[in-house]
C-alpha cells in the first residue's frame, strides 16, 4: 500500500494505491493522522488505484472526515471503484462523503 | 463673507468629544461584542446588531439646536449608539432583559415608544435604553471614563426598522414639508407592518405549539396521528426507531456502530408514499426481518466490523421497494435521494437488486 500526498492551491490530495487492508491500515495510520492537520481545507482521497478497503481503512476515512467536519473543512472521495462503492453503501457510509 | 461664530459652550463640548473619541470608538467595539457573545451563548438569534459613533458634524448640529441642555459631554447619551434588530416583536423584550443583565440602565432617560402611541395612531414603535457599562462587566484602567459614558440601545423588529428607515428618508431629509396624504400613507404602512409583525409572531407561536403536540404524540406512541414532515421526523428520530434493528445488524459481525444523521430518509419515506409516522413504524415492524436478511448476505461473510446508523433505514427501504415492485429504478431513486444524483447509483441499484433477488424475504 502506498500513499502519495500532494498539495496544490490549498487542496491536499492523498493518492491511495493498492489494498487498504488491516496491516496496510496500521502502516498508513501516521499518513492519515498527518492529513488531519489540513482538516480546515479540502482533502481529496483519490481512490482511482485503490483495489480494496477493510474496516480499518474505513475508520481512517471516517477519522479524516470527523476532523474536517470539526474544523469546517471537507473531504472528497474521488474515483472509487464500484466494489469499494458497494462497501461504502453496505456499511452506510456512502452519504457521509462527497463522492466524485 | 460673514463667518458664523460657534457658541463657546458648544465649542467646549466638541473639544471634550474630540478628547474622548478613542473611548467612544472602543465602546462601539466592546459593547456589540458583549451583546453578540451573550446572544450566541444563549442560542438567541437576532437579525442584526448595528453600532455607530456620532460624527462631529452630527453632534455639532445637535448641540447648535440644544447645546444648553448639556453641562458636559457625559450628559449626552447617544454619542455611542447601538441598534438591535429582531425578527419577532416578542424578542424585543428578551433583548431588553439581556441588556438589563449586562449593563446599568438609566431608567429615567430610557423610552418605551411601544407604549407611547395613541389608540388611533400608528408609527415608530421602538424601545430605547440608555445604558452604562458596569465595571464588573468591562473596564480599562487607562480609560475609566468608559464606565461613566452612557450609550443608547434601540431595539426594534426588522419590519419596524424598515419602516423607520423609509420614514426617515421620506420625512426628514428633504427639508420640504410633507403633504398630509403622504404622512397618512406612511401611517397606513406602519399599521400594516404592525399587523404583519403580529402575524409572524402568531405563526411562530402556532409552530411551537405544533412541535410540542408532535413531541407529545410521538412520546405517547400515537404515531398514526402524526403527519410525516421534517419536524415530526426529527422528533421521531429522538425515540431511536431503528435502534433495535441497527443493533441486530451490528451483532452479525460484532460491528462498531457510528451514529450519523439519518434525517435524509424523510424525503425517501415521503416518496415511498408514507403519510404518517405510523407508516414508518409499520415499516420497521413488517420489514425488519427482510432488512436483517440483506445485511446478513452483504456483510455476514466479510470482516467488516464498522457500520453507520444509515444501514438499518437503508435496508428497510431497500426491502420495501423491492417487495412493492419498485425494482431497480426505485432503488436508484432511493440512492439518488440519499447520496445525491450520480450515474453510479444505477450500478449500485443493480448490485443491490442482484444481491437481494434470491433472499428468502423476496419469495415470502
Amino acid at each position: 500500500m502506498d500513499i502519495k500526498i500532494s498539495k496544490e492551491n490549498g487542496v491536499v490530495t492523498a493518492f491511495l494505491v493498492g489494498r487498504l487492508d488491516t496491516p496496510a491500515a496500521q502502516e498508513t495510520a501516521p499518513v492519515f493522522d498527518s492529513l488531519k492537520q489540513d482538516a480546515s481545507g479540502t482533502i481529496v482521497l483519490d481512490c482511482s488505484e485503490l483495489s480494496y478497503i477493510s474496516s480499518s481503512g474505513l475508520r481512517h476515512f471516517l477519522t479524516v472526515r470527523k476532523a474536517a467536519a470539526a474544523s469546517g473543512g471537507k473531504v472528497i472521495v474521488r474515483s472509487i471503484s464500484d466494489d469499494i462503492r458497494a462497501v461504502f453503501m453496505m456499511t452506510g457510509f456512502l452519504n457521509l462523503f462527497e463522492i466524485r | 463673507m460673514v463667518m458664523q461664530s460657534i457658541d463657546p459652550h458648544v465649542e467646549e463640548l466638541l473639544g471634550q468629544y474630540r478628547g474622548l473619541l478613542h473611548v467612544f470608538s472602543q465602546m462601539a467595539e466592546v459593547i456589540p461584542d458583549k451583546l453578540k457573545g451573550f446572544f450566541e451563548e444563549a442560542g438567541f438569534v437576532v437579525a442584526a446588531v448595528e453600532h455607530r459613533v456620532k460624527t462631529e458634524d452630527s453632534l455639532k448640529g445637535k448641540l447648535e439646536k440644544k447645546g444648553d441642555k448639556y453641562r458636559d459631554i457625559f450628559d449626552i447619551t447617544d454619542i455611542v449608539g447601538l441598534r438591535v434588530i429582531t425578527f419577532y416583536t416578542e424578542d424585543i423584550g428578551k433583548v431588553a432583559s439581556v441588556l438589563e443583565r449586562l449593563f446599568e440602565i438609566d431608567w429615567e432617560n430610557s423610552i418605551d415608544k411601544r407604549k407611547a402611541h395613541e389608540t388611533d395612531s400608528f408609527g415608530y414603535l421602538s424601545l430605547h435604553y440608555i445604558c452604562r457599562i458596569p465595571e464588573s462587566s468591562y473596564s480599562d484602567p487607562e480609560h475609566p471614563e468608559l464606565n461613566k459614558i452612557r450609550f443608547e440601545v434601540q431595539m426594534r423588529t426588522i419590519l419596524q426598522h424598515a419602516w423607520a428607515n423609509m420614514n426617515h428618508d421620506t420625512g426628514y431629509k428633504s427639508g420640504v414639508e410633507i403633504p398630509k396624504v403622504y404622512l397618512r400613507n406612511l401611517s397606513r404602512l406602519a399599521g400594516m407592518l404592525e399587523l404583519v409583525d403580529d402575524e409572524f409572531s402568531r405563526i411562530r407561536r402556532e409552530l411551537s405549539d405544533y412541535r410540542r403536540k408532535v413531541q407529545q404524540l410521538v412520546a405517547s406512541g400515537d404515531l398514526s396521528e402524526v403527519e410525516l414532515d421534517r419536524d415530526s421526523f426529527v422528533s421521531y428520530l429522538k425515540i431511536k426507531p431503528f435502534d433495535r434493528l441497527t443493533r441486530k445488524i451490528a451483532s452479525i459481525n460484532q460491528a462498531e456502530v457510528q451514529e450519523v444523521d439519518i434525517s435524509a430518509f424523510m424525503p425517501i419515506f415521503k416518496a415511498m408514499g408514507f403519510k404518517t409516522l405510523g407508516d414508518i413504524d409499520k415499516l420497521v415492524k413488517d420489514y425488519s426481518e427482510a432488512a436483517y436478511q440483506i445485511a446478513c448476505f452483504q456483510i455476514g461473510l466479510t470482516d467488516i466490523d464498522i457500520l453507520s446508523t444509515v444501514v438499518a433505514p437503508q435496508n428497510l427501504c431497500t426491502a420495501y421497494i423491492l417487495k412493492n415492485g419498485g425494482g431497480k429504478l426505485g432503488l436508484k431513486l432511493m440512492l439518488d435521494a440519499l447520496n445525491g444524483k450520480s450515474e453510479s447509483n444505477e450500478a449500485m441499484a443493480g448490485f443491490l437488486l442482484e444481491e437481494c433477488k434470491d433472499l428468502p424475504f423476496m419469495n415470502q
